[in-house]
């Protein structure tokens, strides 16, 4: 225990030195200013040391690791917001990288989880145990994504052709009928039918946001950003009513 | 090779003599693994009543506040000895540690999930739930790996 304390206490020591550096290295560089402020030193090394000890969440499981991972993401956050704001950022710029830290965090949880699943996928193959489903069921996912490309890519290249074919003033099938109806309703049948085969399924209503990205861009304009949302998010729910309702309905053994 | 089982009334621990043409280094492998195995019966108590049930009959002995419990498919026992004092008593290539207070019959293991908080956990006989620490996952595939276990329904 003596031992852990002494290499998690060396870690956030090593952290925080780093981060002093890089403020006085970088930080002058990136700013243009000759010298970091002191309050820009002292969040530098302090981010520096919270980041020291970013792995010290992992080595527990369950609420603890929870707990612990909220703890941790909530400092760095506050750290980080407030030596970007240090440094000039302001409004939407601070959301936007406290989003990309949001992602940052999200990216390096998700494989740590990946990775802890490969090593439940090994363990039950030497228990002799079927290796069960694959990391976050994405080969479970894959038929379902042949079914969001037609929805999300075929459908809205259809119906824009169509709108543009009969040279309407207001295209009402692409612009209406698809974002407010057809998506929703696609999206959240569809998610509905994965949870109850499959489960929770998490890749489906992601796999459906990044499918409709590139239409957003291709058809219409970053207006239309809210279309992705509107498959998404239908299909999570659906996804996850498709799960309910598995649990609460078992399988008939045959 | 021919296996022969003959029982003898009133003999505590089993004694496994193999006869052989001649010594070799396999045969040494195979007195040197059965050597290790412990077959012997784990005392355990209910109510006042004392018992020796054979290891295979467990499903898994956990720490409990008390004391040391041990559970079966039909029934919790108490038992007098503590969880290291047992692990060297019980076989093993079957029985390893999950927890700091939890050991599990692997033979008795019908599924394993991940959480997504990262909690392990074992299914022991399709009721039974216990959950496996992560700083014990290295020692058990090494319990496993050593044990060199057939995968269930392939011969």
């Amino acid at each position: 225990m003596e031992k852990f304390r002494w290499t998690w206490a060396v870690r956030v020591l090593v952290g925080g030195v780093l981060g002093f550096l890089f403020s006085i290295v970088l930080v002058s560089y990136i700013v243009g200013t000759r010298g970091p402020s002191p309050a820009t030193c002292l969040l530098c090394t302090a981010l520096g040391a919270v980041i020291g000890a970013a792995t010290l969440p992992f080595a527990d499981d369950g609420r603890a690791l929870l707990l612990r991972s909220a703890v941790h993401f909530g400092v760095t956050a506050t750290l980080f917001v407030l030596l970007a704001a240090q440094l000039g950022a302001r409004g939407g710029e601070l959301l936007a990288w406290l989003a990309i830290l949001a992602l940052v965090y999200a990216v390096i949880w998700l494989g740590r989880w990946v990775g802890w699943y490969v090593e439940v996928m090994q363990l039950r193959s030497l228990l002799g145990l079927s290796p069960g489903p694959s990391p976050l069921k994405w080969r479970e996912t894959l038929p379902y994504l042949a079914f969001a490309l037609l929805l999300c890519d075929g459908l809205p290249l259809l119906l824009r052709w169509a709108d543009h074919a009969v040279s309407a003033d207001v295209p009402v099938l692409s612009g209406l009928l698809l974002p407010y109806i057809l998506l929703p309703v696609a999206g959240f049948s569809s998610g509905l039918s994965l949870g109850k085969r499959q489960g929770v399924c998490p890749l489906y209503p992601v796999g459906c946001f990044l499918c409709y990205l590139p239409m957003v861009f291709l058809l219409f304009n970053s207006s239309a950003m809210f279309h992705c949302f509107m498959v998404a998010v239908p299909a999570l729910a659906g996804n996850v009513l498709g799960w309910l309702y598995r649990r609460a309905v078992p399988k008939e053994k045959t | 090779m021919e296996v022969e089982i003959r029982t003898e009334p009133g003999r505590q621990e089993p004694k496994i003599v193999i006869l052989a043409g001649e010594e070799s280094e396999e045969l040494r492998r195979l007195a040197d693994s059965l050597s290790r195995l412990a077959l012997g019966p784990i005392p355990v108590g209910r109510g006042e009543e004392k018992l020796l049930l054979p290891q295979g009959d467990f499903l898994r002995f956990y720490a409990d506040g008390k004391g040391v419990s041990a559970q079966t498919a039909g029934e919790s026992y108490t038992v007098p000895l503590r969880l290291y004092e047992l692990e060297e008593r019980l076989d093993a290539a079957r029985f390893v540690r999950i927890s700091n207070g939890e050991i599990v019959n692997l033979e008795r293991v019908t599924a394993v999930d991940l959480s997504l908080s990262g909690t392990i956990c074992m299914t022991l006989d399709g009721t039974v739930k216990a959950y496996v620490s992560r700083r014990y996952m290295k020692k058990i595939k090494e319990t496993l790996h050593l044990g060199g276990r057939n995968p269930r329904g392939k011969v």
